[in-house]
């Protein structure tokens, strides 16, 4: 047994079906690649004006690549598509491994419900409809996406990656053609700090969320040909993102005037138009959709497993594990989808759609944060081999967990729709996210597990019969009960 | 630890359990896979081959090509197989270690949630 804690070694067995290095590189990149990145580059560009904007994407890319160091330590430690939860329970435990997760999950329905807004905001401003009729795209592609995922429906592993690589290979084919048009010139493109001090923070912070949700690619890593390949993918999906951030940010500070784009929610289009007129519309419009199909392939399949696998252990009402004859978590996949729309509608409404970027860039930067954290305590608890090792992992994992607590509270404390104000909303909005799923945790939880307890020990007699040295034949452990105990009422919560 | 005859009586029960499950088999019927399961402690080995959502057969050793293995000590798969536990709390704790895609692990666990709910 290990020493981490009761995990047997993984066998190195050869699967019929494994995950290459340029899939795992185009599942990273797809899911950090969402429409509402394009929104994300106009946020770096309100803290960081003009060309100036891709040197904070490249600040940001160099953070991400110490990011890609710990997550590929941590995912060698715990191959498992648990793994957030796992790490984080063996060096925090459990209760806050689960009130973070809870939070951390509570981004994939912000980032679905931001692109069902953004992708719906794009096709009606395309097709000139009244803007009333937004909602109804929003309505028709969260139907859509709903529908796929109750009948079971999976895009392929290779349609996966050729969308993932048309996107970013057509989004940086248009950048290019812009930058080449006449425009504005690029002035003083390494003066950051230009508009002060704090807005280059925060332009950096912005910058950062642009390859959010690239980590997510460890949820992979049991099917993954060796674990080398999650740890090639996490550093060679951030140089993909990148290449493609920059020129798109360069290209729109190159031809579409800022106040234009600070007041839209779909920059691309009009990037396309001003660089092809209306085949460049088209084709960023092609482009969001195509964005559409990695959100809501990745988004709902990673949000309702994590939902099932959570009633399942009792952490969440059973009714959402419930299986409908697809073997599809058919109330998981439910909820999530009336939550999006609610949220869709909400930011429809409002027309707070910086406001959801503002908090997924603070909640991957929080994440970002205990993820050094989770490095610095499981160097120390769990001694086992890793296969990567993170190089001066004590000092660059310290330097992370303060890095990026000042990136969240720079992004928790912005205010993208006037960027010189701060403002607390977008950490209000987090702190009611964590108060929630720590009080659920603390108050919820425990009800659920002994009522589960309950439930199984009253319907549910242990199964297994009773071996003696009589009946148990010659095996040396089969003398005696072997009856292991049975779970404690707080399952995993246990330990902690 | 258990050996291979405890391991045998429990996933002897467990196909009965499944393939007599109707609601099981109609929810699984597109499901063909090799799982191959090892014992962290015993060493010991074996495959279940299941075909549209039927077990086939579940010989000692690994045969064939997997589409899944499954790693844990030979206490767990026996509680697994009869029912004893929920194997995502293990899974969840690190306990049990799976190499395969996601969809085919969360299917494998379906077959616990279906036939034995209140596990």
């Amino acid at each position: 047994m290990a020493n981490g804690g009761g995990a047997p070694a993984p066998t190195a067995s050869t699967l019929r079906r494994s995950v290459t290095t340029a899939t795992a590189t185009a599942t990273s990149a797809g899911l950090a690649f969402a429409a509402i990145d394009y929104l994300g580059v106009v946020s770096v560009l309100a803290y960081a004006p003009g060309a100036t904007a891709a040197l904070a994407i490249l600040i940001g890319g160099l953070m991400v690549v110490l990011v890609a160091g710990i997550f590929a330590e941590l995912n060698g430690l715990y191959p498992t598509a648990a793994g957030i939860r796992l790490y984080l329970g063996r060096a925090v435990g459990n209760r806050t491994a689960m009130s973070v997760t809870f939070t951390y999950m509570a981004t994939v329905v912000l980032v679905i419900a931001a692109d069902a807004f953004l992708i719906g905001a794009a096709i009606r401003h395309v097709l000139h409809e009244p803007a009333v009729l937004a909602y109804l795209w929003i309505a028709v592609l969260l139907g859509i996406a709903l529908a796929a995922n109750l009948r079971g429906i999976r895009m392929a592993g290779w349609v996966q990656t050729f969308v993932t690589y048309t996107v970013l290979t057509g989004t940086a084919v248009l950048s290019v053609v812009a930058i080449f048009h006449h425009g504005r010139a690029f002035h003083q493109p390494f003066d950051i700090f230009g508009k002060g001090a704090f807005s280059g923070i925060q332009a950096i912070a912005f910058a950062l969320f642009l390859y959010a949700a690239f980590e997510w690619v460890t949820t992979t890593a049991e099917e993954a040909r060796t674990p080398r390949v999650i740890t090639r993918a996490l550093f060679i999906a951030p140089f993909l993102i990148w290449l493609v951030s920059t020129l798109f940010a360069l290209a729109l500070a190159h031809l579409v005037p800022f106040p234009v784009l600070h007041h839209s929610a779909y920059p691309q289009l009009l990037m396309g138009k001003a660089a092809l007129g209306t085949i460049g519309e088209l084709w960023m419009l092609a482009l969001t959709v195509l964005t559409a199909l990695n959100t809501f392939n990745g988004g709902f399949l990673v949000a309702s497993r994590f939902i099932y696998a959570a009633a399942r252990e009792n952490t969440l009402p059973r009714q959402f594990a419930k299986l409908n004859l697809n073997a599809v978590p058919w109330l998981a996949v439910c909820v999530l989808a009336g939550v999006s729309a609610v949220v869709a509608a909400l930011v429809f409404a409002t027309g707070q759609w910086l406001l959801l970027v503002a908090v997924g860039a603070a909640i991957e930067s929080a994440i970002y944060a205990i993820g050094s954290v989770c490095l610095l305590v499981l160097r120390r608890r769990d001694t086992r081999e890793r296969p990567f090792r993170l190089i001066a992992a004590r000092p660059l994992a310290t330097f992370g967990a303060v890095l990026f607590t000042i990136m969240f509270l720079a992004t928790g404390l912005s205010d993208p729709k006037n960027p010189s104000h701060l403002s607390v909303v977008p950490l209000g909005v987090i702190v009611v996210l964590g108060a929630v799923s720590i009080g659920y945790v603390l108050l919820c939880v425990p009800r659920l597990q002994a009522a589960a307890a309950a439930r199984a020990a009253t319907s549910r007699p242990k199964r297994r019969p009773q071996r003696t040295a009589e009946s148990g034949g010659g095996g040396p452990t089969s003398t005696g009960p072997v009856r292991t105990p049975p779970s404690p009422p707080s399952g995993p919560m246990a330990g902690t | 630890m258990a050996d291979w005859d405890e391991l045998a009586e429990a996933l002897a029960d467990y196909t009965v359990s499944c393939n007599e499950n109707e609601r099981l088999r109609k929810m699984q019927r597109d499901w063909t896979r090799v799982l191959h399961f090892e014992c962290s402690d015993s060493g010991v080995r074996f495959t279940m081959d299941v075909e549209r959502g039927e077990i086939l057969a579940t010989p000692v050793g690994h045969v064939g090509t997997p589409d899944i293995v499954v790693t844990t000590h030979s206490e767990t798969f026996c509680d697994m197989f009869w029912g004893d536990l929920n194997p995502v709390q293990k899974y969840l704790r690190g306990e049990i270690t799976v190499q395969g895609s996601q969809e085919d692990v969360m299917r494998l666990d379906a077959i616990s949630a279906v036939i034995w709910p209140d596990a």
